[in-house]
């Protein structure tokens, strides 16, 4: 369950940067071990490629007047996908706006969007810098 | 975080086949990933409708949803995959978030299988995943085995039930089935006890009664109507079960629909018990019945009746017509004759036991023992009155005339009755001393009914011994001829003899009376004839050689003798044998004979008389001659019957038929010869009335051979018998007779009472 386990390109806290989770980082790496799949690779490109459909989706949602249902949907991606990654604190930030949405409390919802998408930036950065040192 | 070990998995397959939905590419990269290293083969799709269309060209073993998806979302997923056919019972494992109740309700309605919270502990996911794929399979062969089951019930026609005393009487999908009717209609025990017929559920109600009593075990057949009339057997099987505490509390149970097997039962107990002919219980079933009803009679003491119903004559029938008209006529005899009875096809040895009472009279019938030969049962009589009064009812029913190919037949029967106990305590007795009875009636002219009676067995054993002594008597020399002169009486001398056949039997001579007739009925007539005729030809040489008779041996012959192609053949050789001329031999057959079958004797009789053999008519005037018929055979003598002999000066009919055959006879050209003659007055009479061949016991009775001779020397030459004294003193008698015949050709006769 640790890091000494890790054959090949062991993930660090230096690397992974403050918004990521150096346990679930680890999980990740657990699922390829020897890293003959480059999964770890291909889940990061996966996420930053779904950031690039997701973040224009959720700008066009915030227009007037708001989609909350796409507000939603993006979140719950979010939410689980960030998780996957480490990125805990955003995948909370996502899962609070999904349950907001859900129950209908938009006031408020504005601010929260911005501080999750601010949060979204780091771990984009933080993902990048650890994609980079991988390869 | 291990995979799990393929040893706790030998029930499922090596690599269960998933489909992994998902719209959001991280999650599918991470938990295919997971899965696949945990031994699953993984497909994915990015959306509810690529993965609907995946599931067409390949099933998966197990589908895992995620709940939220854009567009198709898991739910509707879901529901839109159970509809497709083949994946009604998939598993389907939804993921939805932690916090989402609402979520997780919706999963069970749309059909998902379970839900499973996303997390990225892989081995939970993969645990549940085998969890739900060992159970769906389980679900599977439970559900194939409950289809199974279902369909052997429904092949066998046999449905389980249940009774217990909380939850009542139930009856499985199958079971209502058995009872024609579909899988939701009500059916309670009242219901099915409507559909048994009244007196069979008596009987079953008592049964199970008894059987809840006792705890045991309930086996039974029941009869059922069902609502569409038709009739069912029904085999029921229940055992009782027990609650914690040991006590009984129900029952549990099949019942199977047996109709067709009872059927078959049935078919092979038909074939069993009855005549495949006339579909009357066969001799088999009659004498299960006879003794069945013998038992109750002993028991309730009364009397038993049994007819043994023989048809006359049936085997000319089937000779004339044919088998196929045999086999029409004993079917349409069997319909009448069971109209005859309370005739009644099916008994069972239950229904004797458990109805009781009356019940022994279920066991009348009417069946076929065999051939041409009946028998009517009739279980209860008062006395044998009663037993003739069905005996004359079976005379009646076949007094009609029955169609057969067209033809109308004439069927009569001979009815023997014996009665239980008085002619006899067993079956065989009862049909022996019917067969008796039965025999008396035939010997008696047949269409008539006799009771037994203990003197007819005398004579029927008497019968039965004297027919296998008949057999040997020829080959043991037990059979000779006697001879009986025939008279001149005008020149008082001897012109013939007429042989009679005897039997010396131990010392005794039986009268020809007692074993001809017998002879005739079995046959043994023409072996004994054609010894006769043998005998008779041996005979005229001896005396030839003798005393040099030159006239001939009248031997007796029935009318089946003529009908044999090979008589005058036979004849020929013993004639031959012994070198006697043809003539040396005459036949005599009786006027009844003769008519009877005149047709058929005629040719012969031609034959005959072309070689020289004389034929003789014997006991004429007692048939019915059709004098034109007499006009045309080659016939030489007629011989007037002892009875009008006998009567002759005693009642004035007598001398006017014997002057009507002696003018007939003499109109014809024929020799006319008296019998019987055993007074000097019969003699005298017929001297007068112009017959002068005499036979009788006045001249001599039969004698054998020898004495013939003796009686030749002895009394015939030294003229020493009262009647050669009185044909000497009466040289007119032929003169008298001729008057007769004048006035007879007068045609004024007189009248019949005047020579009183």
């Amino acid at each position: 369950m640790t890091n000494q386990n890790s054959a090949v390109h062991p993930v660090s806290d230096t690397q992974s940067g403050p918004c990521l989770d150096p346990q679930s980082l680890a999980r990740l790496q657990e699922l390829d071990p020897d890293g003959h799949n480059k999964l770890v690779e291909r889940v990061i490109d996966a996420y930053l490629k779904s950031l690039d459909k997701l973040v224009p989706e959720l700008a066009k949602a915030r227009q007037t007047p708001p989609d909350f249902n796409v507000m939603r949907h993006v979140c719950h991606t979010l939410k689980s996908s960030s998780a996957s990654l480490g990125a805990l604190q955003l995948s909370e930030r996502c899962a609070e706006i999904e349950q907001m949405v859900r129950n209908g409390q938009t006031d408020g919802i504005e601010s929260r969007l911005d501080l999750m998408l601010e949060g979204l930036v780091e771990v984009q950065q933080a993902l990048t810098t650890l994609l980079k040192s991988q390869q | 975080m291990n995979p799990a070990g393929p040893a706790l998995d030998l029930d499922l397959p090596m690599q269960p086949k998933v489909l992994l939905v998902d719209d959001d590419e991280v999650n599918l990269l991470l938990t295919s990933n997971a899965l696949r290293q945990r031994n699953f083969e993984v497909t994915v799709a990015h959306s509810g409708t690529a993965a609907l269309a995946m599931l067409a060209a390949d099933a998966p073993d197990i589908i895992v949803l995620d709940a939220m998806m854009p567009e198709l979302d898991g739910f509707e997923t879901c529901r839109r995959l159970r509809e497709m056919p083949g994946f009604e019972s998939t598993p389907v494992l939804m993921l939805t978030g932690l916090d989402d109740e609402a979520s997780i309700n919706h999963a069970y309605q749309v059909g998902a299988t379970d839900f499973f919270v996303k997390t990225p502990q892989w081995s939970l996911l993969a645990g549940r995943l085998r969890y739900l794929l060992r159970s769906s399979r389980t679900r599977i062969e439970l559900e194939r085995s409950k289809a199974k089951l279902a369909r052997a019930q429904d092949l066998a026609r046999m449905g389980s039930f249940e009774w217990q005393a909380q939850r009542g009487f139930h009856l499985a999908a199958e079971a209502l089935r058995v009872f024609g009717r579909g899988p939701h209609e009500r059916l309670d025990f009242i219901g099915v006890m409507r559909m048994v017929p009244h007196e069979e559920r008596v009987i079953f109600l008592r049964l199970l009664r008894d059987v809840i009593a006792h705890n045991s075990v309930l086996v039974t057949d029941l009869s059922v109507t069902l609502v569409d009339g038709r009739h069912r057997v029904v085999h029921i099987e229940a055992e009782p079960e027990f609650n914690e505490h040991g006590n009984a509390n129900g029952y549990t149970g099949v019942m199977q629909d047996v109709t067709d097997r009872r059927q078959a039962e049935d078919r092979i107990r038909q074939l069993a018990h009855f005549d495949a002919l006339t579909g009357l219980p066969n001799r088999r079933q009659l004498i299960w019945r006879v003794e069945r009803a013998i038992e109750q009679a002993r028991r309730g003491n009364h009397e038993v009746g049994l007819l043994l119903i023989d048809l006359d004559r049936f085997k000319i029938i089937n000779d004339t017509l044919g088998h196929t008209a045999g086999d029409e006529l004993l079917i349409e005899v069997g319909r009448r004759l069971r109209s005859c009875v309370r005739h009644s096809d099916q008994v069972t040895e239950g229904m004797l036991e458990t109805i009781g009472g009356h019940s022994h009279r279920s066991l009348e019938a009417v069946g076929r023992l065999g051939g041409d030969e009946f028998v009517a049962l009739l279980p209860e009589i008062t006395d044998e009155r009663d037993a003739e009064r069905v005996a004359d009812r079976v005379l009646e029913a076949l007094r009609e005339p029955i169609f057969i190919s067209g033809q109308e037949c004439f069927v009569t029967a001979s009815v023997g009755i014996a009665i239980y106990p008085r002619d006899g305590l067993t079956m065989a007795d009862l049909l022996r001393n019917s067969d008796v009875a039965m025999y008396a009636v035939k010997s008696q002219g047949r269409n008539a009914a006799a009771l037994y009676t203990p003197m007819l067995a005398g004579q029927g054993r008497e019968k039965l011994e004297l027919e296998s002594a008949l057999h040997k008597a020829l080959e043991r020399g037990e059979i000779v001829l006697h001879y009986q002169p025939k008279i001149d009486v005008r020149a008082a001398r001897m012109v013939g003899a007429e042989a009679l056949m005897r039997w010396k039997r131990g010392g005794k001579l039986v009268p020809p009376g007692d074993f001809i007739p017998l002879a005739e009925e079995t046959g043994l007539i023409v072996p004994l004839s054609e010894w006769a005729l043998k005998e008779a030809a041996r005979q005229a040489k001896l005396w030839q050689l003798n005393f040099g008779f030159a006239d001939s041996i009248a031997v007796n012959l029935p009318s089946r003798m003529f009908e044999r192609s090979d008589l005058v053949e036979h004849i020929h050789h013993c004639v031959s044998a012994y070198g006697v001329p043809h003539r040396a031999i005459q036949l005599e057959i009786t006027e009844n004979n003769l008519m009877k079958d005149l047709q058929n004797v005629i040719p012969a009789l031609h034959r005959l008389n072309e070689v020289g053999v004389e034929i003789s008519i014997d006991d004429f005037g007692t048939g019915y001659s059709s004098l034109a018929y007499l006009t045309t055979l080659p016939i030489s003598e007629v011989k007037i019957d002892r009875t009008f002999v006998r009567d002759l000066g005693i009642t004035p009919q007598s001398s006017a038929v014997v002057t009507a055959i002696i003018a007939l006879a003499r109109a014809m050209g024929l020799r006319v010869i008296a019998e019987g003659v055993e007074t000097l007055r019969q003699m005298d009479v017929l001297h007068r009335l112009g017959c002068s061949l005499m036979q009788g016991f006045l001249f001599s009775k039969p004698l054998p051979p020898e004495e013939v001779e003796q009686w030749l020397a002895q009394t015939v030459l030294p003229r020493k018998a009262p009647w050669i004294a009185r044909a000497d003193a009466d040289p007119a008698g032929e003169i008298s007779g001729g008057i007769v015949l004048d006035e007879l050709s007068n045609g004024s006769p007189r009248p019949l009472g005047s020579r009183r």
